[in-house]
């Protein structure tokens, strides 16, 4: 059923094409021979999307996990500050985030008199994990304080430390938990990633466009060449939350 | 500890100021490095745009291509768009600028413009070939297609007498036009000369009109760097005088601007 639907869609992206689609008229590329002509950047583009996104969620995984763990702390300090920096950044909008990594770092560092160079698509890794650390912190918390405290007093009348309780018997039980949380918002990032064009990333989006300008803005090309952008991302996104909605089947918290 | 880490510090900011203060004349910087890095657009043809393996060409690159040729450096282009174009200069991410930017006061207070101005959009007519005009004067009562929202819709219609059918962006008027809606489109130089590279628009239309309300495009280096400002300007004269300008727009397919054969012509 599910395959069969992707199909349809497909087949639609298709069907919306023109007629004239196929055939080259009067010295200008047919629509698909243009699409054809420019796919393999448009594709270099959108694998940089990918790049973007994947170390955007590793970095923000691993800020997110420590901040998360700050949110479940002891310590009422350690507490409150990471529930502010948790607030601050997951009601941001990542566009402002990303404005603000973009125009606010230096593009260079100086480190030791050498000179480290701080390119525009390493700014917009670090514009995007910022928000995806701040999920991820929710989400761990939201995992930790879904294990029944009964685990943690057992855990106790054994004579676990906290930390020992936290990393071998509540944290184990929680990847699960956190799981679809946590593709499902690798899922979001992947799409934000083309907010990057905004600020000059040269990614898919900003190609296209480019694409577009270098075929001489021809009308008749935006709906085919966006439109592939849109597949790229919906061949690619579609299958994580496939795979998200089993998983979440399978973990379902009884 | 503190008194360890207060002269650390100082020494931190020392040292970024010291990078600063290197940074001062980027003609230095440059020929050390052995790059010269321009901001460049890519989506605006033929001044600057993408071929389909990525590179950026264009009448602009060409030109930065012919800086860092002098300098006897390599060229490394960068993109930028109009938002960001004067913050990486300022910055110090690109050393020189030419993306297509017109002349502003406010532009002027933020970088340092290289005079003479290398170039110059204007305003003009895409007009179809069925009516025929040498002059703006004989455009009273024609309907011609506008953008909304452009400063020169109002100045045509009172100067010239046009009637001005306007559409908001520039597809919709270009569609109007070729639906015979009205007889031209009245818009940017540059963007009328684009459209006229196209064997779409080519064959059945024409820019029989001499430009008016020209508004000239500043190359751009930041603000301080008074040598290479200086340098750009000396290159500049010499594009006007050996007519490089012109031979890169007919290169690229487009009729020389009456801005750019005056300035060769006064330069020669």
């Amino acid at each position: 059923m599910k395959k069969l639907s992707a199909l349809a869609l497909l087949f639609a992206f298709c069907a919306c094409l023109p007629g004239e689609a196929f055939a080259a008229d009067g010295g200008r590329p047919s629509i698909l021979g243009a699409l054809w002509k420019w796919a393999p950047l448009l594709l270099s583009g959108f694998a940089f999307n990918l790049l973007i996104s994947v170390l955007a969620m590793a970095l923000g995984t691993v800020l997110g996990a420590v901040l998360g763990l700050g949110l479940v702390a002891p310590s009422s300090g350690l507490r409150r500050t990471s529930h502010a920096a948790t607030q601050f950044f997951r009601n941001a909008p990542w566009l402002v985030l990303l404005f603000f990594c973009m125009y606010l770092m230096p593009f260079e560092f100086v480190v030791g008199g050498a000179v480290v160079p701080f390119p525009g698509w390493v700014k917009a890794v670090i514009g995007f994990a910022l928000p995806v650390m701040a999920n991820t912190a929710e989400i761990v918390r939201g995992a930790v304080q879904s294990i029944p405290p009964a685990q943690w007093e057992a855990a106790e009348s054994l004579s676990f430390t906290r930390r020992q309780t936290l990393w071998m018997v509540i944290l184990p039980q929680c990847v699960k938990r956190m799981l679809p949380s946590w593709m499902n918002l690798y899922s979001l990032v992947t799409m934000a990633t083309s907010l990057a064009s905004v600020v000059g990333v040269s990614e898919m989006l900003t190609l296209t466009a480019d694409a577009l300008a270098a075929e001489g803005g021809r009308t008749d090309l935006m709906a085919p060449f966006y439109g592939f952008v849109l597949f790229c991302f919906f061949v690619y996104c579609y299958p994580i939350g496939v795979w998200t909605r089993r998983l979440e089947a399978r973990y379902a918290v009884k | 500890m503190k008194k360890f880490l207060m002269p650390a510090l100082a020494m931190a900011v020392a040292l970024t100021a010291g990078s600063v203060a290197a940074k001062a004349d980027v003609l230095d910087k440059v020929k050390e490095k052995g790059v010269l890095v321009v901001g460049v657009k890519t989506d605006y043809k033929p001044f600057g745009f993408r071929s389909p393996d990525g590179s950026i060409i264009g009448i602009e690159p060409e030109l930065a291509a012919d800086v860092a040729k002098r300098l006897k450096v390599k060229l490394e282009l960068v993109p930028v768009i109009s938002s960001n174009r004067m913050e990486f200069l300022k910055q110090g991410k690109i050393d020189l600028m030419i993306a297509t930017m017109s002349d502003k006061p406010e532009r002027r207070e933020q970088v340092q413009f290289i005079e003479p101005l290398y170039y110059s959009d204007a305003v003009n007519i895409l007009m179809s070939k069925k009516v025929k005009v040498t002059a703006w004067k004989q455009l009273k009562d024609a309907p011609i297609c506008g953008s909304t929202g452009t400063f020169y819709n109002k100045p045509v219609e009172s100067e010239y007498g046009a009637k001005i059918v306007a559409f908001d962006g520039t597809e919709k008027p270009l569609a109007a036009l070729k639906q015979g809606n009205c007889v031209g489109f009245l818009y940017d130089q540059s963007l009328v000369q684009a459209k006229l590279t196209e064997p779409e628009w080519s064959a059945d239309y024409a820019m029989p009109l001499p430009s008016i309300m020209e508004t000239p495009w500043a190359m751009a280096v930041a603000k301080g760097e008074d040598r290479f400002a200086k340098f750009m300007s000396d290159v500049t004269k010499d594009w006007m005088k050996s007519g490089a300008i012109v031979a890169l727009e007919k290169k690229y397919g487009i009729a020389p601007t009456a801005y750019s054969q005056r300035m060769h012509a006064q330069f020669k």
